[in-house]
């Protein structure tokens, strides 16, 4: 059993996967799978892989012992700022409260579906990290704080090799809050998870490229984390109002930048590029359903993704301040957010404390707008156009943490003959195992970690959810309302042969609304674009 | 009279400590939302699924549950019967249970032995009889709990690799305090006497037998002790879970949020990343309306 302690080992890897959780027949045999990637010996010497052979980040460990005098300082510096109020005034309170109040009576760590995914693995214990990051703040800010972690044997060596797993392992915990769910005392891990990513971003730029420099940095440069400028989006989604002609016959223009409308509806853009079918399903159904609505044009305004709710303030803020600008310069009503859970807890909870005034536009979800539209007869539908098995994946950002629970499933039993639920689901679901930003990360083998640990709980909910019909030939479908968690499904989908072993195919709950629409011709979902 | 000066300090220590730790959360700024469902508001059918407002189209133009009863209710079930360890890890449940309750009596019988102290109420028999059951009730449940977690501690895996020398000591400390809690009965003192004679005639304490002194400057060192530990967690539940787990009051609704997000975007920003203030020191204001995520800052 792996110590606390060591983390600060000078040499080896702390631990290797392996006895992980069974996954049900056919999915148990591992020789199906492909091979995970083997890193060159360049690349290894380069990057520090040393907390479980996977690396999220590709860091370089300092060299020299000056380079890793440096590193350590500017990490001590990183933990003043993160424990004062003029830097970290947005959660300092919860972050003490959960650094001062663990009990250490690990009752979270069976709600953790990494840790129970990884076959238990130390390393990857909830409590694992933030006890390494609790003994760090005892030891090194508070006063005292080292002759009194020495009396309690609590101490830990502070060196390049402890920062470097810290940080690696804050990129094993997908923010899906499960253990804060389980705290008797209100302790919250995954806040202090996300706070260690923040420190080592905002105080000493490090942060995954794909979620900052391909990220939170490309959206506030260009407009979207696609890289789409407003002339790009606009001509992308021109593309699919023609693409809907195409399809169904309905003429329908996305109206941009009107002035005045109710609804402005951001999408998560990355779902034009890579799901169409998402935003053209919306713009049929607020058509049909004659809702006065717009999209924006202006930056950030067509995009409703916010990195920065994963690992740093300063773009969470940038980004957030951006979308409400678009939302008020456009005087509408309210701003309607697409299928993306983190762009609606970004929104309309964690940044609701940062807008006020006219920029507190008011923000709802798309899922409700649906409801309200399906509940109300304003469309015509035809359940049995959807008869075929359908399950439910619950986003932890809209319903963990926003309690956005029965909307979606008001509308799956109205429309899906064949719904079933996981188990558990609701607030106490697994995450899709690409939470925090995992969903865009594949950067180094860290792809091979996250379809093999942190997709696992869900897959196995999933093929469990269809074991009455696991026959690939039985067409089913999994609702993702959710664009991160989408591209969570179609990696982990195609790594494990989802679609050939069970013919399994993800979407999201617009689709299945258009599917079931009397008036379409031809089926909305297209299976064979599993 | 040594002893009379340590609980007396001790006493002073106990409130003053956990009254700056109250007043230092009650000061921090207001934080930005970082709520958890199932939060126990609103109408019941909701709350049995976790559901909340955002559930309802245009929710701003709608009235909210704001009361405190459904907390409440939460609340006295964590607090009285430990559900989130029933439910999350049973094995630990009976001995934590066990210890929490010793606890809970050992503060009760403590009040109702003040009391009837003060009041001078030797003929309340009910007063006297509390005190005289609960007094062994709660060290009998203390010593039980402080025993069993501390074998659970030392040897369930879950929990060994997370036991440090403080939380030996925190056990140790409660255990030995409840069981010369225990022992002080057949010292012929007994809690009702021990309070009896701290709160008239202190002068006397040194009448009584070593056990029943010792007893007392255990619970001395634990009341002083006790701000500066975890165990703060009976009263800072309030923070965790009324501040922050369940906090989903909207701005909307908050006169006051304008005003305290003003003051916190006037506050200054030294993260040394570049792309967050590049030209040097900067007001949050500043950061945030950066528009290139370049680094804002006076250069």
């Amino acid at each position: 059993m792996r110590k606390i302690g060591d983390i600060a080992s000078r040499t080896g890897q702390l631990t290797q996967v392996h006895n992980l959780a069974p996954l049900p027949p056919p999915y148990d045999r591992v020789e199906d799978l492909p091979a995970r990637k083997k890193l060159k010996q360049e690349v290894l010497d380069r990057i520090d892989t040393s907390l479980d052979g996977f690396s999220a980040l590709g860091l370089s460990r300092p060299q020299t012992p000056e380079e890793e005098r440096k590193f350590i300082a500017r990490f001590l510096s990183g933990l003043e700022k993160l424990l004062s109020a003029d830097n970290n005034w947005a959660f300092l309170e919860p972050l003490n409260l959960s650094l001062d109040h663990c009990a250490r009576c690990q009752s979270c760590v069976e709600a953790c579906p990494i840790y129970t995914a990884s076959g238990h693995d130390e390393v990857y214990r909830p409590t694992f990290r933030n006890e390494v990051f609790r003994r760090l703040v005892n030891q090194y800010h508070k006063s005292g704080g080292r002759a009194l972690a020495w009396l309690k044997g609590e101490d830990i060596e502070l060196n390049a090799a402890t920062l470097c797993r810290l940080l690696e392992s804050a990129y094993r915990c997908t923010l899906c809050r499960r253990c804060a769910q389980a705290c008797p005392m209100g302790v919250d891990n995954a806040l202090l998870t996300r706070e260690i990513r923040k420190l080592f971003s905002m105080e000493m730029g490090i942060a995954p490229k794909e979620i900052h420099d391909k990220g939170s940095m490309l959206q506030l440069r260009t407009g979207s984390s696609t890289g789409m400028n407003a002339r790009a989006v606009r001509d992308n989604v021109a593309f699919l109002d023609e693409e809907i002609r195409d399809q169904t016959g309905l003429t329908i223009e996305t109206p941009w930048d009107k002035e005045g409308a109710d609804v402005l509806l951001i999408h998560n853009a990355g779902e034009i590029l890579a799901w169409p079918e998402n935003p053209m399903a919306f713009a049929i159904i607020l058509e049909a359903a004659g809702i006065s609505w717009t999209m924006s044009s202006d930056l950030a305004g067509y995009d409703s993704v916010n990195y920065g709710l994963w690992y740093d303030d300063a773009q969470f803020a940038r980004v957030a301040v951006r979308q409400a600008e678009a939302a008020r310069k456009l005087k509408v009503k309210k701003i309607v957010l697409g299928e993306c859970g983190h762009g609606h807890k970004a929104s309309m909870v964690t940044a609701d404390r940062l807008l006020c005034g006219d920029l507190n536009v008011p923000r709802e979800s798309a899922l409700v707008l649906l409801r309200d539209i399906v509940i109300s007869g304003r469309l015509t539908l035809d359940p049995s156009r959807n008869d075929f098995p359908v399950t439910l994946h619950d986003p932890c950002n809209m319903v963990r943490m926003m309690g956005i629970v029965e909307p979606q499933r008001e509308i799956l039993r109205k429309i899906c003959p064949q719904f079933r639920e996981m188990t558990p689901h609701g607030v106490d679901n697994y995450c899709c195992g690409g939470g925090s930003g995992f969903a865009l990360m594949s950067g180094y083998n860290f792809a091979d970690w996250r379809f093999s640990v942190a997709g696992r709980m869900k897959l196995k909910q999933i093929l469990n959810a269809f074991a009455d019909c696991p026959s690939p030939a039985v067409k089913k479908y999994v609702c993702a309302p959710c664009s991160n968690c989408k591209g969570q499904f179609r990696d982990l989908f195609q790594y494990y042969g989802v679609w050939e072993k069970s013919g399994i195919l993800y979407g999201g709950l617009a689709e299945l609304i258009v599917n079931a629409m009397a008036d379409i011709r031809q089926p909305f979902i297209k299976w064979e674009f599993h | 009279m040594l002893l009379i000066i340590l609980i007396s300090v001790a006493v002073i220590v106990f409130f003053a400590g956990n009254t700056v730790r109250i007043v230092h959360f009650l000061r921090m700024p207001t934080p930005l939302r970082w709520e958890l469902y199932p939060i126990p508001k609103g109408p019941r059918a909701r709350q049995r699924y976790g559901g909340s407002y955002f559930e309802q189209s245009d929710w701003w133009t709608k009235s909210h549950d704001t009361g405190r009863a459904g907390e409440l209710a939460f609340m006295a079930k964590e607090i009285l019967l430990l559900r989130s360890v029933w439910e999350n890890f049973r094995g630990l449940w009976l001995w934590s249970w066990l210890l929490h309750w010793g606890l809970y009596f050992y503060l009760l019988t403590t009040v109702v032995a003040i009391l009837a102290a003060v009041l001078r109420a030797g003929s309340f028999r009910l007063l006297h009889l509390a005190v005289l059951y609960g007094s062994p009730l709660a060290c009998s449940l203390g010593v039980a709990g402080s025993l069993g977690l501390l074998v659970m501690r030392s040897l369930h895996p879950r929990l060994r690799g997370y036991t440090t020398r403080s939380s030996v000591f925190n056990l140790t400390l409660l255990g030995a305090a409840f069981v010369t809690g225990l022992l002080s009965l057949s010292d012929g003192a007994g809690l009702d006497g021990l309070v009896r004679v701290l709160l008239r005639s202190p002068a006397s304490l040194g009448h009584y037998g070593k056990i029943s002194q010792a007893h007392l400057a255990l619970v001395a060192f634990f009341l002083a002790y006790f701000p500066f530990t975890h165990m703060t967690h009976a009263y800072m539940k309030y923070f965790t879970w009324h501040g922050v787990r369940w906090n989903d009051s909207p701005a909307i609704r908050d006169p006051q949020a304008a005003m305290r997000l003003a003051a916190s975007l006037q506050r200054e920003v030294t993260w040394a990343a570049t792309h967050i203030a590049a030209g040097g020191p900067a007001k949050w204001s500043e950061v945030a309306s950066d528009p290139g995520g370049r680094g804002a800052g006076r250069a």
